[in-house]
């Protein structure tokens, strides 16, 4: 509870500051002839002493929550005997690590050396003193904040302005956070990627028509020299797509439609949240779903037809992801479905249309940008698809439009490439980042242009 | 006045709520500490993970140490980083399904990593499986080269890329069905294992290939005559003396021969997963699969091992080498982690023991092939006194 | 003129019929379309069920049992060490073939210790830890039943199928018969799969383990990604001023929506495993990492929730002279804090489901011991659903439909809180 009882002193500390800085404020203010000389209200000045105590404070904070171990390290590793500092420091750090585990109570005494036992005692000790000190400082600095603010307290102080300012300045950071995910992202697979293009010809890459990432990860291994193709991969992601939106788009749509224009109100409020569960089914159990039942299915469905049909078929893929995107059509399709406004739909009913007409007629053409934006966002989600394909699509890059087979995708490579060996630098692990930066911009362009699309056709209707 | 204050509380006073639910929280999260680590951190092969994880569970579970954590990462991905160096943050143990290889113990050496304790757990077979809703098979060591290697001799005796679709155009004994073999990538034990034993030993069945490899690297005029004979361009050796910096040996050359698997998708690389390939199988009765015999035998009712040189998979056929393609497994241990993360010996040592190996032992109740009562009291002598492996 | 519109009446009669019928037609495909989504969610629902309901019953065999001192290998007065140590599976196997003598064979021994899971023996030592004064009696205790057996008591393994095609032989069927006649099988109900890690053994197996786990990652998902989203919504939709950052921060936001979730695994693994060097398998980097995949949900419908704010509201606190942030936050996102809620709900599902990031970090791993900290190893419910569906043993098939049965049933729960919310707030 430590962590949490400085915190709640942190609080408590702010929470004084802003008794203290109001109520002085108020004195101020009735001192130089009635709260209306004040700048700012009384509360803005406690709200800018609460600040002023906590910020600091909590920058130290977590500061020192951060660096603590690595100090607590140095400091302890000074104590300890002259061999054990001669040691390189990884395994140094082994042998703090064992003294730490001996400190917490992890480890019998019989397992450690004396020398460790006193640096454990030590360690404890320190580590002890460390959240004392912490305890302390962290109050002081709060407690110094906020005097330094309660004594700012003058009449002409814009308290309000500073404070707002302050806040404001939290908020922009949070939301800039997402700008550096988006960096982040970008830079950690790009400098993969680009070290993955050095070995890898970029064409070959893009253009290549096999995909065999064989390639020896040791330097006495007889591997095969892989090759890098991109396009078998891109083939069969786009050919499990294909299928999930063959599967998604109508039932998707004219469910909308039904639901929009025909459903009775109640029919609708219960239908909907049910279909939208299999929105919120995780990705894993479609993938569970896939491999053990779809799959098989499908499998002996084709035989006794005569057909042979493989065992991670696109088709049993694709089929599931479809599943899992009909919600997602159902949704968007409404949306825009429900935004054609009324006076279009009562014109052609008046002119005496038939309902089906009216949608076939009317609304669908006018919706239609929206809906083709809502489907190519459908079809990025199902690009980005990851735990279906690993568990239920195949693993050799086939070059086919025949969704009886096994493909690829790139979500799939990507995983087989990273899990299970880390070593960041052959051309075969290097390869997940380059498909992650295709991948990224893949769905970054279908975005871009699905939302523009969109965009531009609410404007027509608002 | 007492107005505003009683409202100002009560601002606070939420306020104060949800600061308190936030800190209660945070204290749970705090424990940001990554010292003091206390488990046995344990990656590599796929083929002993279940090995490794039944002895895990019941270390666990039998002795006051925490259980092991166990990472599938493939002989290799666990091997490099295994090596990657001495400290907390570096898994003590890895498994291997081969032995560890001469580059890779420099790149241990190298990165300080210098005292390493191997331990060999025992044997396993390679299957070379399919499902049993399809006949069994019989295969020769020649027929599995013919059918997987990348190059193979042509009708001149000239290696040309491997023409062969169906498994009754090698052998007219064998059923006129595609090749279609899932295996392990080359990160895999099994892989490299599969590779030496089974491609190689069916290579060594063509005279022009043996009579390569019976070459010593002194013989450079027979050797570059070989590779002219093979068809293949003179300009390998070259490339080989210079990227290796030694004149080559015939059975280098060999190796590179050999060893290649194609990759016209007769070859389906299907992951470190062995238990996926087994169940890709049972979906898909046309293919063949490349798994340890632990797999096989724990899937008996789904899958079957073909024959191999006439010989069945089987517990004791491994045992006595007489089925041709099995190979050893090991685990690693870094000898620096030792007493410094409790119950890395101590795990070592459950794995060696009678119970864990030995005959009626639990793990060749999972299938794993046990050693001899001699290897084994050296295998317990050893962890016992730590021996630094040499290489 | 009177006979053209005559004829045009009996054009339009004749076409109606048609275009009724289309009408109808229509119609048919609409409520077919529906139909077909329930169809689906039926045929999913149902088949995850009727796999994973069998798991909730454990399968015991009762067993007389004789606590042997010499044959566990234990002295007169034991110490809790010699206990630890002490040769439990000798016992169990002695206690088998006690209760059936005809069994001589090797391989009909080894068959007939398989009817017994190895869980049994660390239950015996618990029992004898507990109460010393056990050593040397003989007692009928329950052990528990290998999960072959226990498929075969449920019922799930019949003898039609082929000998060759089964784990459990025609023999241990026998056994188990006899057992069964004699009142010995009894079935309960699975409280261990809710008490334990993961196991090697399918009845050993349990979600403890990943349940914490996941509920580590979300914690560090929700406090991060909750006060983020939320200040995040609020400064876009109150503060921001109209210039080019502000189009940045949102065009990344909308795209961030966007991207694959496995992407952000890559950045996990490049930035806080290789670079920030966290540890591997940590619900740490988890949280951080689905944090960062959940904040544009939290986001977008938290800036939806402020937007539909009453103006009213804002103008009537503006008025009366509270400042921008006075009126935001003591009266705009009072309003909208049920569906900020709502969204943050749906957001931390997503985050609970999800399971593709988490394999770039480590977080597949084998795990016993349940996780105390943010930093201890672990794996979470979706990934352990993942692992379990790869394991060879078939009585991993239940256990995987049972944890997903669990995990389908909080999602479950998230989402009717986030309706009952959202119902609450499209009242007021």
């Amino acid at each position: 509870m430590q962590t949490s009882t400085v915190f709640l002193t942190l609080l408590a500390l702010c929470a004084v500051s802003f008794f203290v800085a109001r109520h002085r404020s108020r004195l101020v203010g009735m001192a130089g002839g009635g709260l209306t000389t004040l700048n700012s209200l009384p509360k803005h000045y406690g709200y800018m002493a609460a600040l002023w105590a906590g910020l600091p404070a909590l920058a130290l904070f977590v500061a020192w929550l951060v660096l603590e171990s690595t100090v607590l390290q140095r400091l302890v590793v000074v104590t300890l005997p002259a061999e054990i500092q001669a040691m390189p420091p990884s395994e140094q750090g082994l042998y703090y690590n064992q003294l730490v585990a001996y400190a917490l109570g992890n480890v019998d005494a019989s397992q450690v050396s004396e020398a460790q036992v006193q640096g454990a005692r030590y360690y404890s000790e320190l580590a002890t003193a460390s959240k004392q000190l912490k305890m302390l400082l962290v109050s002081a600095v709060a407690v110094l904040g906020g005097l330094l603010a309660v004594l700012r307290i003058r009449p002409d102080f814009r308290a309000r302005n500073h404070v707002e300012t302050i806040f404001t300045s939290i908020l922009f950071i949070c939301s800039f956070i997402a700008v550096l995910t988006t960096l982040g992202i970008v830079l950690s697979v790009l400098f993969e990627a680009i070290r993955f293009f050095q070995v890898i010809d970029i064409s070959d890459f893009l253009f290549g028509l096999q995909w065999s990432p064989q390639m020896a990860i040791r330097a006495d291994q007889v591997g095969a020299s892989g090759s890098f193709g991109f396009v078998p991969l891109l083939a069969g992601t786009l050919l499990i797509s294909f299928v999930a939106m063959v599967i998604a788009v109508p039932v998707g749509l004219m469910s909308a439609i039904y639901l929009s224009e025909y459903a009775s109100r109640r029919f609708r409020a219960v239908t909907k949240p049910v279909l939208e569960i299999l929105a919120g089914v995780p990705t894993v159990v479609y993938g569970f779903f896939a491999a053990l039942t779809v799959a098989p299915f499908l499998r002996n469905l084709g035989e006794s037809i005569g057909l042979s049909v493989a065992s991670e078929s696109a088709l049993a893929a694709g089929l599931v992801m479809g599943i899992m995107i009909i919600p997602f059509v159902m949704s968007l399709s409404d949306d825009i479905i429900s935004a054609v406004p009324d006076t279009m739909r009562e014109a052609s009913l008046g002119m005496g249309a038939t309902m089906s007409e009216t949608i076939r007629k009317v609304l669908l053409p006018a919706a239609l940008p929206g809906i083709v934006g809502g489907i190519l966002l459908a079809v990025s989600r199902a690009i980005g698809e990851t735990m279906i394909v690993v568990m239920a699509a195949g693993l050799s890059a086939k070059l086919t439009i025949n969704p009886l087979e096994a493909v690829t995708t790139i979500t799939v490579q990507i995983v087989t490439l990273l899990v299970g060996d880390q070593e960041f630098d052959s051309p075969k692990t290097l390869a997940a980042f380059a498909l992650g930066l295709v991948l990224f911009f893949v769905t970054l362009m279908l975005n871009i242009v699905a939302l523009y699309v969109v965009r531009k056709y609410r404007e027509q209707y608002e | 006045m007492p107005k505003l204050f009683s409202q100002g509380v009560f601002y606070v006073k939420k306020q104060l709520l949800g600061a308190f639910a936030l800190a209660v929280g945070l204290s749970s999260v705090a424990n940001v500490q990554a010292q003091g680590r206390d488990n046995v951190s344990i990656v590599g092969s796929s083929t002993v993970y279940p090995f490794a994880t039944v002895v895990a569970e019941r270390f666990g579970r039998s002795t006051s140490f925490k259980a092991p954590k166990i990472e599938s990462t493939g002989s290799g991905g666990g091997l490099k980083l295994f090596c990657k160096g001495v400290g907390a943050n570096t898994p003590d143990i890895t498994n291997a399904s081969r032995r560890i290889k001469k580059s890779e113990y420099d790149d241990c050496q190298n990165n300080g990593v210098t005292d390493i304790l191997e331990v060999l757990v025992g044997y396993d077979g390679i299957a070379v499986a399919n499902s049993r809703q399809a006949p069994q098979m019989a295969l020769s060591l020649k027929d599995i080269y013919l059918a997987l290697a990348k190059d193979v001799p042509g009708p001149d005796g000239k290696l040309i890329p491997n023409p062969y679709k169906t498994w009754q155009e090698i052998n007219p004994g064998l059923p006129a069905i595609d090749i279609e073999v899932l295996g392990p990538p080359p990160t895999s034990g099994t892989r490299d294992a599969f590779a030496e034993l089974a491609l190689g030993g069916g290579a060594l069945q063509i005279p022009a290939l043996k009579a390569l490899r019976g070459l010593g690297s002194d013989q450079a005029e027979e050797i570059k005559s070989a590779i002219a004979a093979l068809g293949l361009p003179v300009g390998v050796y070259k490339a080989y003396a210079e990227s290796k910096g030694k004149a080559p040996s015939g059975k280098d050359i060999f190796k590179t021969v050999a060893y290649s698997v194609r990759e016209d998708g007769a070859y389906i690389e299907a992951g470190e997963n062995d238990n996926l390939i087994v169940q890709k199988l049972e979906a898909n009765p046309k293919a063949l699969g490349i798994f340890g015999y632990s797999f096989l035998d724990e899937n008996g009712d789904k899958v079957q091992g073909s024959l191999i040189d006439g010989v069945e998979p089987d517990f004791d056929t491994i045992a006595d080498g007489d089925y041709p393609v099995s190979r050893p497994l090991y685990f690693y241990v870094k000898i620096a982690h030792v007493g410094r993360i409790p119950g890395i010996q101590e795990y070592a040592a459950e794995f060696a023991s009678n119970r864990a190996m030995g005959e009626d032992g639990y793990l060749p109740e999972k299938g794993l092939i046990p050693l001899s009562d001699e290897e084994l009291a050296q295998i317990q002598a050893d962890v016992a006194s730590l021996k630094r492996l040499e290489m | 003129m009177n006979k053209d519109t005559f004829k045009n009446t009996k054009r339009i009669e004749a076409s109606l019929k048609k275009r009724y019928a289309r009408e109808r037609r229509f119609r048919l495909y609409g409520q077919l379309a529906v139909l077909t989504g329930f169809v689906f969610l039926f045929i999913l629902l149902f088949d995850i069920v009727s796999k994973g309901s069998p798991a909730f019953t454990q399968q015991y065999l009762k067993i007389t049992v004789h606590f042997d001192a010499d044959s566990l290998g234990l002295g007169a007065s034991p110490s809790e060490e010699d206990i630890r140590q002490a040769n439990f599976s000798g016992v169990i196997k002695a206690s088998l073939r006690d209760m059936f003598p005809e069994v001589t064979g090797r391989s009909d021994k080894r068959q007939l210790y398989r009817l017994v899971s190895i869980g049994a023996e660390y239950d015996l030592r618990d029992r004898v830890l507990d109460d010393s004064s056990l050593l040397g009696e003989r007692k009928d205790i329950w052990l528990l039943a290998h999960s072959e057996a226990a498929a075969y008591l449920k019922g799930q393994v019949s003898r039609d199928i082929p000998e060759a095609e089964r784990k459990l032989k025609d023999i241990q069927m026998d056994w188990l018969d006899t057992l069964r006649d004699d009142g010995r099988t009894r079935g309960s109900f699975n409280t261990q799969f809710f008490q334990y890690g993961d196991s090697r053994e399918p009845e050993l197996a349990g979600i403890r383990a990943a349940l914490q786990g996941s509920f580590f990652t979300l914690l560090v998902t929700f406090l991060l990604a909750f006060p983020i989203g939320v200040f995040a919504a609020v400064y876009l939709e109150e503060f921001a001023p109209r210039n080019r950052i502000t189009d940045l921060i949102e065009i990344n936001i909308n795209n961030l929506a966007a991207v694959p979730s496995i992407v952000f695994g890559l950045l996990g693994l490049a930035v806080f495993i290789n670079f920030f060097e966290l540890p591997r398998s940590a619900p740490l980097v988890g949280g951080i990492v689905l944090s960062l995949m959940t904040l544009p949900t939290i986001i977008i419908t938290s800036r939806a929730a402020i937007q539909s704010v009453s103006p009213s509201i804002r103008q009537a606190a503006l008025g009366v002279g509270a400042s921008k942030l006075q009126t935001v936050f003591h009266h705009v996102l009072p309003v909208a804090m049920p569906g900020i809620l709502t969204g943050s709900i749906i957001g931390m599902a997503q985050a609970l489901g999800e399971s593709a990031p988490l394999l770039m970090i480590g977080m597949v791993a084998f795990i016993m011991d349940v996780p105390g900290s943010v930093t201890d190893p672990s794996t979470v419910l979706p990934v352990q659903i993942y692992l379990w569906a790869d394991s060879p043993e078939r009585g991993f098939t239940e256990k995987t439909s049972a944890a997903i049965m669990v995990l389908m049933g909080f999602l479950i729960l998230m989402n009717a809180l986030a309706i009952y919310l959202r119902k609450r707030f499209e009242v007021k």
